[in-house]
């Protein structure tokens, strides 16, 4: 390995900054480290340069000479020479009294025996490579703009042509266009190194690298291939970079992770602010392992799928409602189901939920077939109906209402109870003062009411949230609200939800992944902007195009109902063989 | 929308009056030794003596107070109507209620049986098992409660179906609720008005039934029977003595049974949205 970092561990005091970096790269190798401020992402840069400060152990060996070992002048050697960085303030990196042309001369004639002459001259040549030639090159830092000094830095990082080069958060001051200008000198500079980009923007991340390593509070997460790690994040904490990244295709509204990031943790890391963690993994750092092509550093193997649904079928009276439904819903994740009334939306949540007996098929929750609805299925997994107003009995205060789940399930004493629905109406931002709990449901809005259906579905600490069609009646702005509130819910508890809805464009903003359902099957599930972007199944292009306005603008004649309809038969054949089935891979 | 039927159905003026005459009666019964001297029984020593002080409704042909056996007369009536009203509106609840939950071959048996109950007339089983049995005041009783809960039952069976598919009874069951906590929370207090509107009829069919029997002589001889005195007033009409024997006796079985029904019909118009003359309720 031409650089190899070994459990590198880095503190400042007590502040353990690195715990234990292991890493290997080759020439071409591409990886770009992301993660919050704070990480260690720029510490890592910065042990790789021989230039990091405070306590440490461990190897950084690039090419077999332990960087953190090796004498100073040795390091120099080596440092702009074989290992450059592009250090992340623009503004600070260049000396404002000398000519960009002489800053980068200087670069060269540090390390090569070279006369000044020779040394402007590839100077000048390396800044033409970069987009910087004539005037230019010969004016002073505050003569250029942000772009074109950020071109001045990169030239002098490749002064001496290294063979590893550090990008340290490279465009993080820069606008969009001159991002873009600055991401295609990139792209060709990498070529032939190894480079590592150290960023919390995302896209340049999947942009510019093959590969992509999470690191957190120290520790590397998760590691893989950069594409691969987007479409699918396995760490629950790259789904939470990802979530809050207001990137160009998520449809998504953006979701914060919980909690903010603590060093020194004992056990994982990230087990404060997981949704999933369990006892274990607060007890042991969990280590990288290899997990279906992927290094991932989780207690639980990743996101855990919660909900399977295996080939569901249903019928009333001998009419199909379902026909083999599968289904996979993971922690923390929302899966919209969509499609028109009567496709059978309801009749499946119905199901899962234990209201209908299937006529065969299973439902998986967390790994164990459910062969029986009882207390603990319940507690974990909870419904929230259409209709407010008929889900909350018209007889039962919202005090009463909230007390009903813990009341038939018999958990805690009288106080804890009240507590707990108290807690519970805090969640929802609901009042819990006694003149509110009092209140019958008809006194309240129609949004207060489905607020307390919450409040209820939530007293028993579920994992996973049915939510069939709950905002539908409900005006638009109460729909807002409630939406909202959800989706914060998912970031607080981790909940997996399972949104029904007739609404494509509600589900955009609300889903990680869509099934789109047609006559009791599902003929699409995917990444909810991949199905929107690009829908394969005809019907789910009938719903985008009707969905957008612009139904007139759909050729009837080149696809009548029934030739969607034998696409959706066509499904059956098709999913037996495998071969065409947008089903992720997830 | 939150509708309170029953109190809807006794606030309005037909009920209140046959609220007040039924409460009228029910005291008359309670308090009937204060109100007469005479035990219903007693030979006063004259026969159709014409009404008088010590005689309100005067005497009957064998010499009896009429008044006191009026009196008395209620108390058979009610207590009739009250205890068929407890025990066939209880079977109609047990019946039509656990028929719509548990379903099935279970529900199919009971519903069987309803069925073939509702098609034989009432009155002529009563009338023949009577005959056999000379029934005192408990088999009556019990044959009546008998011959009266199918109607019931089937009414509660589809309200019961009715109110299973409703949002919070699906919401409890998401719950992990049993049968038994949504029989109790969510079903029974739903039923309330159609339960009072039931137990009213049934009331109001003993009272009658309870009557006819009398009237046709075919129930126990020593209970006291409004329906019997009737009887018994019959064979007199040729003199006048009809005038304080049969009117005040057949007056009282009807307004007993007109009030019963009034009440029916309040609180039907009370829970028949269709019915209610104010569109949203009084709350």
């Amino acid at each position: 390995m031409m650089l190899q970092i070994k459990d590198l561990k880095v503190s400042f005091g007590k502040a353990e900054i690195l715990r234990g970096i292991n890493l290997g790269l080759e020439i071409g190798d591409s990886i770009s480290i992301v993660g919050e401020s704070g990480a260690g992402k720029t510490t890592l840069g910065l042990s790789i340069m021989g230039l990091v400060k405070g306590s440490h152990s461990g190897e950084v060996r690039f090419r077999g000479k332990d960087l953190l070992t090796i004498p100073e002048e040795d390091l120099r050697g080596l440092r702009g020479k074989e290992i450059a960085m592009v250090f992340q303030n623009v503004e600070d990196a260049l000396d404002p009294v000398q000519r960009a042309q002489d800053q980068v001369a200087e670069a060269i004639r540090i390390h090569q025996r070279i006369g000044a002459k020779g040394a402007e001259a590839a100077a000048k040549k390396i800044l033409m490579s970069v987009g910087l030639k004539g005037d230019k090159a010969r004016a002073y830092p505050h003569q250029l703009s942000g772009g074109e000094r950020q071109r001045v830095i990169i030239a002098m990082a490749l002064a001496n042509d290294p063979a590893l080069l550090i990008l340290d958060e490279p465009t993080a001051s820069l606008d969009a266009l001159t991002k873009a200008d600055i991401l295609r000198l990139f792209r060709s500079v990498i070529v032939g190194r190894i480079s590592l980009v150290i960023t919390h923007d995302i896209a340049l991340a999947s942009a510019l690298t093959e590969q992509m390593a999470v690191l957190y509070a120290g520790e590397i997460v998760e590691m893989g291939r950069t594409d691969e790690m987007l479409r699918e994040p396995r760490h629950p904490y790259t789904r939470g970079l990802i979530r809050s990244y207001p990137g160009m295709t998520t449809t998504k509204d953006l979701q914060s992770i919980p909690g903010r990031m603590v060093h020194g943790l004992r056990g994982c890391p990230f087990h404060e602010r997981c949704t999933q963690r369990i006892e274990i993994c607060q007890r042991e750092m969990p280590p990288l392992r290899e997990i279906g092509g992927r290094q991932v550093a989780c207690h639980r193997g990743g996101i855990v799928p919660l909900l399977d649904v295996r080939d569901l079928c249903k019928s009333f009276d001998s009419c199909d409602v379902l026909r083999d439904i599968n289904l996979t819903l993971y922690e923390g994740e929302t899966l919209a189901l969509v499609g028109e009334s009567g496709s059978g939306k309801s009749t499946l949540s119905k199901l899962i939920m234990g209201l209908y007996e299937p006529d065969s098929g299973d439902v998986v929750l967390e790994q164990q077939k459910v062969l029986k609805r009882d207390i603990s299925f319940y507690s974990r997994v909870q419904m929230i109906f259409q209709n407010p107003k008929e889900s909350v009995s018209h007889r039962m205060n919202v005090l009463d209402a909230v007390l009903e789940p813990l009341v038939v399930q018999k958990k805690g004493t009288r106080e804890e109870r009240l507590i707990r629905a108290k807690e519970v109406l805090d969640h929802v931002e609901l009042p819990s003062d006694d003149e509110f709990l009092q209140r019958y449901p008809h006194q309240l809005s129609g949004g207060e009411v489905q607020r307390v259906a919450i409040a209820r579905a939530l007293a028993l600490g579920p994992k996973l949230l049915i939510a069939d069609e709950p905002t539908s009646a409900l005006d638009p702005s109460v729909q807002a609200k409630i939406l909202k509130l959800l989706m914060g819910l998912q970031d607080k508890m981790g909940l997996a939800m399972l949104f029904v809805t007739h609404d494509i464009s509600l589900a955009r903003k609300v889903s990680d992944r869509m099934a789109v359902m047609h006559k009791g099957r599902i003929v699409e599930t995917g990444a909810t902007n991949e199905v929107l972007s690009n829908p394969e199944h005809p019907y789910t292009r009938k719903l985008v195009q009707c969905a957008s306005g612009e139904p007139e603008k759909m050729d009837d004649r080149k696809m009548p109902d029934r030739e969607i309809s034998k696409a959706t038969e066509n499904i059956e054949i098709n999913l037996g063989e495998g071969i065409r089935c947008r089903e992720s891979n997830f | 929308m939150h509708i309170d039927p029953l109190r809807d159905g006794f606030s309005n003026r037909f009920a209140l009056m046959a609220l007040s005459i039924l409460l009228a009666i029910i005291l008359m019964a309670i308090l009937a030794p204060v109100l007469t001297r005479f035990p219903p029984d007693y030979y006063t020593g004259q026969i159709f003596s014409p009404p008088s002080y010590s005689h309100p409704l005067g005497t009957d042909s064998m010499g009896q107070d009429i008044w006191s056996r009026l009196l008395f007369g209620a108390r058979t009536t009610l207590f009739v109507a009250a205890s068929v009203t407890l025990i066939s509106t209880l079977l109609s609840f047990l019946v039509g209620a656990s028929a719509a939950l548990i379903g099935g071959l279970y529900e199919s048996f009971w519903m069987r049986i309803v069925d073939a109950m509702s098609s034989v007339p009432p009155m002529i089983v009563m009338i023949l098992l009577a005959a056999y049995l000379r029934p005192n005041l408990l088999v009556m009783v019990l044959l009546l409660s008998f011959l009266s809960w199918p109607i019931g039952a089937r009414i509660i069976r589809s309200q019961v179906l009715s109110l299973k598919e409703r949002g919070h009874v699906y919401a409890s069951r998401t719950f992990g609720a049993s049968w038994w906590h949504i029989l109790k929370s969510h079903i029974a207090p739903e039923l309330g008005p159609l339960l009072t509107a039931i137990m009213i009829q049934d009331a109001r069919r003993a009272v009658f039934m309870e009557a006819a029997m009398g009237f046709l002589g075919v129930s126990d001889p020593m209970v006291i029977s409004w329906g019997k005195m009737m009887q018994q007033a019959l064979a007199f009409t040729y003199l006048n003595v009809w005038e304080w024997w049969l009117l005040p006796t057949g007056f009282a079985l009807s307004l007993t049974l007109v009030s019963l029904s009034f009440l029916g019909l309040s609180l039907e118009t009370a829970m028949d949205p269709r019915l209610r003359k104010d569109e949203l309720g009084a709350e």
